[in-house]
């Protein structure tokens, strides 16, 4: 049973890599780096150099950088896929009495293959924003499956874990509201960056300070609401660890861990609305948005598994 | 003392892991923005002065500073040179917000193309500004600079032309060339310019 948590939990490391990777891949522009799909180049290995291609592809498209991020994040995908499908297994072999592990673990290994088919599309689509998004938001929904199942894992291991701690009055509620609040921010940060790609794409030669100038209301949106996630943030940590609180240590981990990761969400959005939008800060303000929201999840759990959390509020 | 270590260890290495992943990223990054840089420098082009349809000196010294698209056309030529010049064009259009790119068409047919003439060409493709220069010089001048300077054919002009786009950048050397009819070197043109403004 601890087996089966501590490997949904790395399966889910895994994927947080993989949605880096995949940030990667959209930032430094190789999303088109191999343009066929599921071969590169009409190989399952691409080409090392411009003499391996095949005879009808054009060497002008040929990147050999390019193709092997995208190749490199093709590979990564289906490692983590054939983690995911063996996380489902397990989790057949182990937790036929406990449905709700059972079927997320399974509905997340079809839901990877599904990913896996719909990042052809993205190549297919020739990197359409919207489905690029649908990409990043599935692998959200996988991601957070795997430690809900990882969650649910060890409370059978350790059903009393949670029993007898108290948290605050309504926190459930106010961890709701921060989780959606997140969500709709990485939606219109979605938005924000589609609208960077299209107005780069009709001004080519505007320097990226300028293009996020010319965003509008969007962006105006995305950055209220970014202080406002700040704020709730910091609210809800010091309603958690205020006045010497008796906390499970790894609640007090995942508490720690979102005050640090806002406060380095805080940094990189100055980065971002200062500096222009540097790509590797791109990358990791949606890669750091999409960890708090794993750990804002983990502990929405923690507070509905333990009896005075969300019931008694 | 060990239960405050313990509770910090995990997110130790969280924030290992994702400074770790950030430095590969980084270098992921440049990879591949060297990858695109990767722009050869060809070959100089030779000092000229030639007569603009303004009826104003255009030379080396007027290249310099910006990026500019190059091509020979003549304006009687009722084959490749309507494409040539529609692709042209587009381009002018597509960067009509910046100042930084140029575009520059020398006639390889001056006994036929006065500046009169240009003029009517330049209008008939919409041109209203300076961003699109139309050139003009005795043919034996256009012959030497397309041939020995910008290295197209020029042997039997001026029918035997070249439809290629020349990409000229802000140091006055050719970077790369393009086959003005393919759609995906227009497209390769475009992103080769973006690279060569973000290196101004």
């Amino acid at each position: 049973m601890s087996n089966f948590r501590r490997f949904a939990f790395l399966t889910a490391i895994a994927t947080y890599l993989l949605i880096f990777i995949g940030g990667l891949v959209r930032v430094s522009g190789a999303g088109l780096g191999c343009p066929d799909w599921p071969k590169c180049f009409g190989r399952w290995i691409p080409p090392l150099s411009i003499n391996q291609l095949p005879a009808d592809i054009d060497p002008a498209s040929f990147n050999i950088t390019l193709a092997w991020i995208e190749y490199f994040n093709r590979l990564m995908g289906m490692t983590v896929g054939i983690l995911i499908l063996i996380t489902a297994v397990l989790a057949i072999k182990y937790f036929r009495k406990s449905p709700v592990i059972m079927y997320t673990s399974i509905f997340a290994a079809f839901l990877v293959a599904f990913q896996g088919w719909q990042g052809g599309q993205v190549v297919a689509s020739e990197l359409e924003p919207i489905i690029i998004s649908v990409h990043m938001i599935l692998a959200l929904i996988i991601v957070s499956m795997l430690i809900f199942v990882a969650q649910q894992a060890y409370y059978l291991e350790k059903p009393s874990e949670e029993s007898g701690v108290e948290y605050p009055a309504k926190i459930g509620r106010d961890i709701g509201i921060l989780w959606v609040a997140v969500i709709l921010q990485i939606l219109a940060g979605t938005q924000v960056r589609s609208q960077i790609e299209i107005i780069g794409a009709r001004y080519p030669l505007l320097s990226d300070k300028l293009v996020l100038g010319m965003i509008g209301w969007v962006n105006y949106l995305h950055i209220i609401l970014g202080v406002m996630v700040i704020g709730y943030t910091f609210h809800i940590v010091y309603k958690l660890l205020g006045k010497g609180r008796s906390l499970p240590v790894w609640i007090r981990q995942a508490i720690t861990g979102m005050a640090i990761l806002m406060g380095g969400q805080l940094i990189i959005g100055l980065i971002l609305i200062l500096v222009g939008t540097p790509e590797l800060m791109r990358v990791l303000h949606l890669w750091v948005a999409s960890i708090f929201l794993g750990l804002l999840l983990l502990l929405f759990s923690a507070v509905r598994h333990s009896k005075g959390g969300v019931d008694a509020a | 003392m060990r239960p405050e270590r313990n509770t910090m260890s995990p997110i130790i290495w969280g924030m290992l892991f994702m400074l770790l992943a950030a430095l590969g990223g980084a270098l992921v990054i440049s990879q591949a923005s060297k990858s695109r840089t990767d722009l050869p420098i060809l070959w100089q082009v030779p000092e000229f002065e030639f007569t603009e349809r303004s009826s104003q000196p255009f030379g080396l010294d007027d290249m310099k500073g910006k990026i500019s698209v190059v091509d020979f056309i003549f304006t009687n030529c009722q084959s490749i040179c309507p494409t040539m010049s529609g692709e042209m064009a587009g381009l002018y259009e597509y960067y009509s917000e910046s100042d930084l790119v140029q575009f520059v068409s020398i006639s390889v047919d001056p006994a036929r193309d006065t500046l009169e003439t240009l003029n009517a060409y330049a209008e008939s493709f919409g041109v209203d500004d300076d961003r699109w220069v139309f050139l003009r010089a005795p043919i034996e001048e256009v012959t030497r600079l397309c041939e020995d300077g910008f290295k197209l054919p020029a042997g039997d002009l001026p029918m035997g032309h070249s439809n290629r786009f020349v990409l000229v950048d802000q140091n006055g050397y050719i970077r790369s060339y393009h086959d003005s009819f393919d759609q995906n070197e227009i497209e390769e043109l475009k992103a080769n310019i973006r690279i060569l403004a973000r290196s101004n």
